[in-house]
């Protein structure tokens, strides 16, 4: 089975490429770096041509909020019409836990756009929404720190390994589309400060985490419970303390 | 995973010389390699210059990409290889071999060249096929070295031999050692490449872009695309299609159907055919800011049925390209290709230059298409301006409606005088032939404005638009009506002159352009505006006609020549001689004393004369100063005095084959004599100031109280005008010469001031006759008529009773010249004489004769005895 993998060079792009060429599947790992541009349509009807899944992995260059969504419902309105015309049987996208209620973002409401996208394009389709990456973990901290104190709201976390978030995608990339939304999370359920406290011990990093009840998220408003699943999700392999044991060996 | 063995034995000791021709040839190499640009050289250089030292069948290169982890042929040793022949040699060159299987990752995995004897490894699971193609054709053994860059595996040298043990220490050396300058050639050919290809876009667009700058119209248009898009290797077929103005469908626009010409009958079908932008289609090209690749086969199966899908089957196009055409935010139509390949920034760089050369074609049909308009509605304003009539305005109209908007006139309703009312004003009755009698039926209908869909439009500022489909459901009468032309809006404007509405205007057609209409109307209603002005002012002319003839009557009848009161003999003569004088052309002077009815003779004559259906002119010659008289004779041209401020007809002009009455012409100026003597003379007059002579034919009647032998002989009057004037004397009697007319005149006029006044007087009692007779009358008729006014409005019964005749101021005046070298006895004696005759030879009492003289009846007995005045004497004279 062909399968193009747009963003095959990110975090989890990576990874589910490399998971689905393991299983014997011709997987293109699509980027600009390899000539196919979802922004410029360059390279995208050649590479989806007798192609049946296409995972969508691509994230915005840019965070600023008008062209984070300029980003998505560009990129996204291509790729779906040039999977149209290639008749592609599967659209898998990864998307976040909790994008609606995190609308006051603009990063999430350019992710509503591009879900809505897909969901109208009629391509059959399977978004998974996944917690945030063990790996955001230090970015977490530095962007909240001030001097040696680590501002953290105290809304709950649920982080979920990267390897994992892959596992999920490539899993779902081979399975039937469901035309439906599919969550997926760390195996526990922890507070944000408990988890940057706990990254922080772990890497000696002398930094304070200091709790606060401003429930933000990067700057914008969230709810304590924005950035966990709501109902049931499917939970990774990796828990917190594995993944940080993995991370002290690649240090 | 096996490698070929080299048992390393008996290596010989390399010469200097040896060792020197070796590095000599490594350096030959090395400098061949940098000064490659072109990659089929490469191979062969390498092959060239290897082979001079080393054994080896063939040699090609491999690259590596990493986005799908493959790795495909990129140089052939096209020359050499042996398996060139072999039926899978075009499928080998155009594979891709996976970089996943423990062949080639060995040889990821080696720095240095590494051998393998194909016959060990071909067979291996996974092992890539041109291994086994290759041992099918003798080959032995392949050496594999990868190419690095950026110390990344780019790709590989494989080198072929036949002969197993032809990769010496050496020869690997050699390769390991030019490997490095191989990568950076290869590099260089792959950038080479790129910047060709790149230059390439560049000037095809270059030379579009310049071919598509000199475009002014679609067929110059058709022509760039053609020679550009002929340039483009696999394009099979093309087709611009654009978006009707409806923005609902798309037609071709430029077309090119291709090197297989379809049936004629098809294409023709195909290119007047409107396809709806949302076939699932068209729709998806417009929406995508992409192009589109689309496999006809793929899309006949989703279910789209668009014809043009079907007629690309048949056409046998496997995909076909679709990028819309858009200037700025508007989107214009579509780019069809027919092509297997799309490069998307050349598609995108010659869609935009087609999208503006579109946009500016369009932009310029659009400009001539208002110049056309615009010429067409100022022919129409030509037209309009010389319409005066209804039917020639009509004929305009319909005409202009035909030209500009292909469409007939409904109707024009035009509000009537009373500002409520709608008339019909006119229509185009062929309009409406399959529905006559309903629209005749309809049409003489008189609407008020009022009505829903008249008031709706008189109330709108650009008028409006009825869907005739839509006013149907509505249960819109009159669009049952519309229903039968076919056509499916009804356009309706007000029609305006300034601020005022005067009708509406009612055209069906499928399409109207709103700015035309607004220009048509306007110029419809100032004609139709023109048009009621022009048959208002014919009514009013035609009206001031009737009065004139009606006025004329009247004045024919107050001056009726049956008016003349007086049947004594000597106004019998002065009818016998106005008889004999009226139907000739003849001057004549009328002379009399003032009030003896000069005019009214006067017009006796012009009535009739031959010239009674005209005006008789009158100049009252004493009325006008002397300055002035000669131009209202003889009139002036603009100019020709202090004050002459405009043209001005004399009377002689306007008197022109009637008669001129010229009153009081002793009183004429010397100088206006001698003119007007001219004119009598040559029948001509000519303007003060002005410079052509102007004929007339004019009937002159002059009359005047004085005494003209008289002034002639004074010098106040022209005696040659005098003899002129002079042809035709008719002398009116004084009143005092025909007493016997005195009572019927007194009849007359007080039975007409009675009338005019209110009064009922009947009758003039005796004793008024009796004054009446007794008096001079110097006033003579006209101071009658002035005496009988009075006297009516005085009298309250029904006899006027008394008169009121002047007194004590006759006889004095009477004829002086007369009463000259006479002794009193004799003027006494003729004076009572002359009284007695007046009273009727009554002596005293009222109306006698010693009233008159205010001396008592006694003396005036005594006087006649004394101066011997008998009866005889004052009952013989008359």
């Amino acid at each position: 089975m062909k399968i193009v993998v747009i963003g095959g060079s990110g975090l989890i792009g990576t990874k589910v490429v490399a998971k689905l060429r393991a299983r014997g599947h011709q997987v293109i790992a699509a980027s600009p770096n390899t000539g196919i541009n979802t922004i410029t349509g360059e390279g995208l009807a050649e590479a989806l041509t007798n192609t049946s899944v296409v995972i969508d992995l691509a994230n915005s260059p840019s965070w600023e909020d008008k062209a984070v969504m300029e980003f998505f419902q560009t990129a996204g309105r291509n790729l779906l019409a040039a999977e149209i015309n290639a008749g592609v049987k599967h659209h898998v996208a990864l998307s976040i836990v909790g994008v609606l209620l995190m609308q006051d973002s603009g990063y999430m409401r350019a992710k509503k756009a591009q879900e809505d996208l897909i969901m109208q394009s009629g391509v059959p389709y399977t978004i998974i929404r996944s917690t945030q990456f063990m790996e955001f973990i230090k970015g977490i901290a530095d962007q909240a720190a001030e001097g040696n104190v680590v501002h953290i709201s105290d809304v709950q976390f649920q982080p979920i390994a990267a390897e994992d978030v892959a596992t999920f995608v490539a899993e779902a990339a081979l399975e039937p589309p469901i035309d439906g939304i599919k969550e997926i999370a760390g195996p526990g359920r922890f507070t944000m400060p408990e988890v940057v406290t706990r990254y922080l011990q772990s890497t000696n990093d002398p930094r304070k985490v200091v709790p606060n009840s401003h429930a933000q998220y990067y700057g914008a408003q969230i709810t304590t419970t924005s950035l966990v699943p709501a109902g049931q999700a499917r939970l990774g392999a990796i828990n917190l303390e594995t993944w940080l044991a993995g991370q002290l060996q690649h240090a | 995973m096996k490698r070929a063995e080299h048992p390393e034995i008996e290596v010989p000791v390399l010469s200097k010389a040896v060792l020197e021709q070796e590095r000599k040839m490594l350096l030959d190499l090395g400098n061949d390699i940098t000064s490659v640009r072109d990659k089929n050289d490469l191979l062969a250089l390498f092959s060239k210059r290897i082979k001079s030292l080393f054994y080896f069948t063939h040699t090609i290169v491999t690259l590596i990409d990493y986005k799908d982890e493959t790795y495909t042929p990129f140089l052939l040793d096209d020359e050499n290889s042996p398996i060139r022949a072999h039926t899978l040699y075009q499928q080998l060159i155009k594979a891709r071999f996976s970089l996943n299987e423990p062949f080639i990752q060995a040889v990821l995995h080696t720095a240095d060249p590494i051998s393998f004897i194909l016959e060990d490894i071909m067979d291996k699971p996974l092992s890539p096929l041109f291994l086994r193609v290759n041992h099918e054709e003798g080959v032995q053994e392949i050496l594999m070295t990868r190419l690095m860059k950026e110390g990344k595996p780019m790709g590989f040298i494989h080198i072929y031999t036949d002969r197993p043990g032809s990769f010496t220490k050496e020869f690997r050396s050699v390769i390991k050692g030019i490997a490095p300058q191989l990568s950076g050639a290869v590099s260089n050919i792959l950038k080479n490449e790129e910047i060709l290809n790149k230059e390439k876009e560049k000037s095809f667009l270059l030379d579009f872009s310049s071919d598509i700058a000199k475009v002014r119209t679609k067929v110059e248009l058709a022509a760039a695309v053609h020679s550009s898009l002929s340039k483009l290797t696999d394009l099979k077929a093309y087709a611009i299609r654009r978006i009707n103005e409806d923005g609902a469908t798309l037609s071709p626009y430029i077309f090119d159907p291709g090197p297989i010409p379809p049936d004629k009958k098809e294409q023709d079908r195909l290119v007047n055919t409107n396809f709806p932008i949302n076939d699932g289609l068209q729709n998806r090209v417009l929406e995508s800011n992409i192009p589109l690749l689309f496999n006809v086969d793929r899309e006949i199966q989703r279910g789209i049925t668009s014809s043009y899908l079907q007629f690309w089957k048949r056409m046998e196009y496997k995909t076909l390209a679709g990028i819309r055409l858009r200037n700025a935010e508007t989107n214009l139509g579509i780019l069809w290709l027919a092509i297997e390949e799309i490069n998307i920034q050349l598609l995108q760089g010659i869609c935009s230059q087609i999208s503006i050369a579109m946009a500016n074609i369009i932009a310029n049909e659009q400009v001539s298409k208002k110049q056309e308009e615009q010429a067409f509605l100022l022919d129409f304003s030509h037209d309009i301006t010389q319409v005066r009539t209804r039917t020639e305005l009509q004929d305009a109209i319909i005409r202009v409606i035909d030209k500009t908007m292909h469409t007939k006139l409904a109707m024009i309703r035009v509000i009537d005088e009373d500002g409520f009312h709608l008339s019909p004003f006119m229509f185009d009755r062929t309009l409406f032939k399959n529905a006559e009698a309903t629209f005749d039926k309809m049409s003489v209908n008189r609407i008020t404005i009022e009505e829903p869909y008249t008031s709706r439009v008189l109330a709108s500022k650009e008028g409006l638009v009825f869907n005739v489909a839509e006013e149907i459901r509505d249960g819109n009468a009159y669009a049952r009506l519309w229903e039968t032309t076919g056509l499916k809006n009804m356009y309706s404007l007000p029609l305006r002159a300034g601020d005022k509405n005067i009708g509406t205007i009612w055209l069906l057609a499928n399409r109207l352009s709103k700015l035309m209409m607004k220009g048509i109307c306007s110029q419809i209603s100032i004609a139709i505006a023109n048009i009621q002005a022009n048959e208002k002012l014919l009514a009013y002319k035609k009206q001031l006609e009737i009065e004139n003839d009606y006025l004329k009557e009247q004045i024919h009848t107050i001056y009726n020549f049956s008016e003349i009161i007086g049947h004594g003999v000597a106004m019998q003569e002065v009818y016998r001689l106005v008889s004999v004088v009226a139907g000739t052309n003849s001057t004549v002077l009328v002379l009399g004393e003032t009030g003896t009815g000069k005019e009214l003779i006067a017009r006796a004559i012009h009535n009739t004369s031959s010239r009674k259906d005209k005006l008789m002119v009158k100049v009252n010659c004493a009325a006008l100063p002397a300055s002035l008289i000669e131009s209202e004779l003889f009139g002036h041209e603009r100019g020709a005095f202090t004050g002459a401020i405009d043209r001005r007809i004399g009377k002689f002009e306007l008197a022109d084959h009637s008669t001129l009455f010229l009153d009081e012409i002793g009183e004429l100026p010397l100088e206006a004599q001698a003119k007007l003597l001219r004119v009598i003379q040559e029948r001509e007059v000519e303007r003060l100031g002005g410079k052509q002579t102007i004929k007339v034919d004019v009937r002159l009647i002059a009359a005047t109280n004085r005494n003209l032998e008289d002034a002639v002989k004074a010098g106040r009057f022209r005696e040659d005008l005098f003899y002129r004037l002079n042809v035709f004397p008719i002398q009116l009697p004084s009143l005092r010469e025909r007493p016997e007319d005195i009572e019927p005149l007194a009849n007359f006029f007080v039975a007409r001031y009675s009338r005019i006044t209110g009064r009922k007087i009947k009758n003039i009692s005796p004793k008024v006759l009796q004054q009446l007779g007794s008096y001079t009358w110097p006033g003579n008729v006209r101071e009658m008529e002035h005496l009988i006014e009075r006297s009516v409005l005085l009298t309250p019964g029904d006899t006027l009773q008394e008169v009121y005749i002047p007194r004590g101021t006759t006889a004095e005046k009477q004829n002086p010249a007369q009463l000259a070298n006479r002794s009193l006895e004799e003027v006494e004696r003729s004076y009572i004489i002359e009284t007695l005759q007046r009273c009727a030879g009554k002596i005293s009492g009222a109306g006698g004769a010693a009233e008159i003289l205010q001396i008592p009846g006694n003396t005036l007995h005594s006087k006649m005895k004394k101066l011997g005045i008998g009866k005889a004497d004052y009952f013989l004279t008359k």
